[in-house]
């Protein structure tokens, strides 16, 4: 055997081996399938919801339909995504140790950044596989109207964000704790707390605030269920914009979708001009964005056996990336950070 | 001459236990070093030192004459653990390609290696199979070829025969051999004293961290065992036999040498081992004459070397 001149690698390994094993068998056909099925049924039970307000005597407009089917298509999705996309990377790096492969994996020149970049890659690639075989189901909102094309681009742009946000939540437990089912546990736990915190103040911020009042936006920048809700609520008439899209309900944007409206506060305002829809997916998309780099960051330094806090020139990699959207947070607050309307 | 792993008072610590006690450990290149110790001696965390899975608490490391640095031993060292798993789903081509390619080697070279490999462990066969198919010896040779993918001067392997059937082992024992003759340098650790006995150029005793001795098999023999012994099988007059060299334990008579002790040999009720001191052929002849004359029918009277299992259990006995 000639001697084989060692090099960096080209394309990231685990994502070759991912790539090759992760479509063997009938597992994930399966799963793709009941997928699109669950979301098909989502569709059609909005349909069915819609087309009963219909039958009560409520005027009942495709673009109302359209809404509502974006609305809850993409409330479904996103469910998908906040609960699958940790349990897909906690076993990530844990699971390296709990098969007896990382100290093989270590002992290759491969560096923590590549592994960690090719392990969120390779778990998350399913679900990406997922959220793009659901286009074809959501663009039957658009035979319906009532939603531009760009709220459609808004609200993938928001999966694939949230995708990789709490994909990297997983992934950073995962090089934390040493078994799978402890990172699990954490991941899910700091996930609860991204939605559950927000929606707790929501319901009490009216009771304890002084003078009562609507909840500060600031505290649902990170919850993506009140980021969807800003993209899929269409505006209201008054903003000429949008003037051309109908808002069918000022008493219930929600088109009546069960459970929808408890994420309202902080994203739907009942000003003096009318309600207004807060734009906080800007705030939610640069903070997932922050998010994701500081903890892929930290991560990268705990996947290492030894001499884990040791600088790196990755380091200056990630540190340029966080300055980075940092600066870009500073000199675009006057997009992303628009302040609450003054009440009644 | 640039020995292929050294170290020089190599040291760590787990908080306030101490693993290794400045260890000094050369192994000379092209040398198959056995490594033996009992459990919890150190030897696996010298190995993950030597393969730069681990940081020392003190001291230093040195491969093929470079001092070692983090994410230095990649190139220089193949690293088999003791306790390995597989990747589910992989065929084994895909898994020493998947290996190849984490070492960075380029498309026509990374296939010319697997095939190679795969021809070199014996498992061209089994190209297709799915890993976790593998029996457990196959799993082991695999792992092997795994760590020798990027072409290292040095192979670093705990316990390689844990867990392999008696026809495994000595596939195995080939398989090392042929390494040495393609010039790689071998640091195994093992339980199975017999095979590193039969495989290994140079031994080390590890205990407690501290290294108790090390160097080519022969000369760690010649150096532990210090005199030489004797194995006399009695077909009769095994009392008589042993009563006369009692007699020669206390003190000498005439001609004959003075033995150093007797004891029977646990292995064969007919059997004596005899200490004997610094005593030459000739005096081994006039005792093995001495005891034809007092009657006792000798079948068997051989010096006996002290075999290395023998070697550890009296080196690493508990005092």
């Amino acid at each position: 055997m000639r001697n084989a001149r060692v090099r960096r690698p080209q394309i990231n390994p685990i994502i070759v081996r991912e790539v090759r094993t992760r479509m063997r068998g009938a597992r994930p056909y399966v799963i793709l399938t009941g997928f699109l099925l669950l979301l098909a049924a989502a569709g059609v039970g909005i349909y069915q919801l819609m087309l009963q307000q219909a039958r009560f005597g409520g005027t009942l407009l495709s673009a109302q339909v359209g809404q509502s089917l974006f609305k809850g298509l993409g409330f479904v999705e996103l469910l998908l995504v906040v609960f699958l996309a940790p349990s897909l990377t906690s076993g990530a790096i844990s699971g390296e140790r709990e098969q007896l492969t990382y100290d093989m994996l270590m002992a290759t020149p491969l560096r923590p950044a590549q592994i960690l970049w090719g392990k969120l890659v390779a778990a998350l690639s399913y679900l990406f596989l997922l959220i793009f075989a659901a286009v074809p189901v959501f663009s039957v909102v658009l035979v319906f109207g009532g939603v531009e094309l760009r709220a459609l681009l808004k609200a993938l742009a928001l999966l694939v964000v949230a995708t990789v946000f709490f994909g990297s939540i997983g992934l950073f437990c995962s090089s934390f704790g040493r078994r799978t089912a402890r990172a699990t546990t954490g991941a899910y736990t700091l996930v609860l707390l991204l939605i559950g915190v927000p929606v707790l103040l929501a319901s009490v911020w009216g009771q304890f605030s002084n003078p009562p009042g609507q909840l500060p936006p600031e505290l649902i920048y990170l919850n993506p269920f009140s980021a969807l809700l800003s993209v899929t609520t269409i505006a209201p008439p008054g903003d000429p914009a949008m003037a051309a899209v109908p808002f069918f309900s000022f008493g219930d944007p929600f088109g009546g979708l069960p459970l929808l409206g408890t994420l309202a506060p902080g994203v739907v305002y009942y000003g003096q001009n009318g309600p207004v829809v807060l734009p906080i997916y800007r705030a939610t998309l640069l903070a997932y964005g922050l998010l994701t780099a500081i903890l892929c960051w930290v991560s990268a330094h705990l996947v290492l056996p030894n001499r884990r806090w040791r600088p790196r020139w990755s380091d200056l990699g990630f540190l340029l990336i966080v300055t980075g959207l940092l600066a870009l947070a500073y000199f675009t607050r006057a997009w992303w950070h628009i302040p609450a309307p003054k009440q009644f | 001459m640039t020995y292929a792993i050294q170290t020089v008072d190599l040291s760590r610590r787990y908080g306030r236990m101490v693993a290794l006690d400045q260890l000094n450990l050369s192994v000379e290149q092209g040398s198959i070093y056995g490594f033996i110790g009992p459990n919890g001696a150190g030897k696996t965390t010298t190995l993950r030192l030597l393969a730069g899975l681990l940081e020392p608490s003190g001291g230093e490391v040195r491969l093929m004459g470079e001092r070692l640095v983090p994410g230095g031993a990649q190139r220089l060292v193949g690293y088999m653990p003791d306790f390995f798993g597989v990747y589910d789903d992989l065929r084994v081509w895909e898994y020493l390609d998947f290996f190849a390619r984490c070492y960075g080697l380029d498309g026509a070279t990374r296939k010319r290696s697997v095939d190679e490999l795969l021809s070199l462990v014996d498992l061209g066969h089994k190209r297709d199979a799915y890993v976790q198919s593998l029996s457990r010896g196959m799993q082991q040779r695999l792992c092997l070829a795994h760590a020798l993918v990027h072409n290292p001067p040095v192979l670093l392997l705990d316990e390689p025969a844990s867990g392999l059937d008696p026809r495994a082992r000595v596939e195995l024992r080939e398989l090392l051999r042929t390494l040495r003759d393609m010039g790689k340098t071998v640091l195994l650790s093992s339980h199975i004293l017999s095979e590193l006995a039969e495989v290994c150029t140079e031994i080390g005793i590890i205990e407690s961290g501290k290294m108790v001795v090390s160097g080519p098999v022969d000369e760690v023999r010649r150096q532990l065992q210090g005199s030489a012994r004797l194995r006399i099988r009695v077909l009769r007059g095994l009392e008589t036999a042993e009563a006369t060299l009692r007699q020669l334990v206390v003190a000498p008579q005439g001609d004959l040498p003075q033995l150093g002790g007797v004891r029977h040999d646990l292995s064969d009720e007919r059997a004596l081992l005899v200490e004997l001191g610094d005593a030459d052929e000739e005096a081994q002849a006039r005792l093995l004459a001495h005891l034809i004359g007092q009657g006792v029918v000798v079948s068997e009277f051989r010096a006996q070397a002290e075999n290395l299992e023998e070697l550890f259990l009296r080196l690493t006995a508990v005092e």
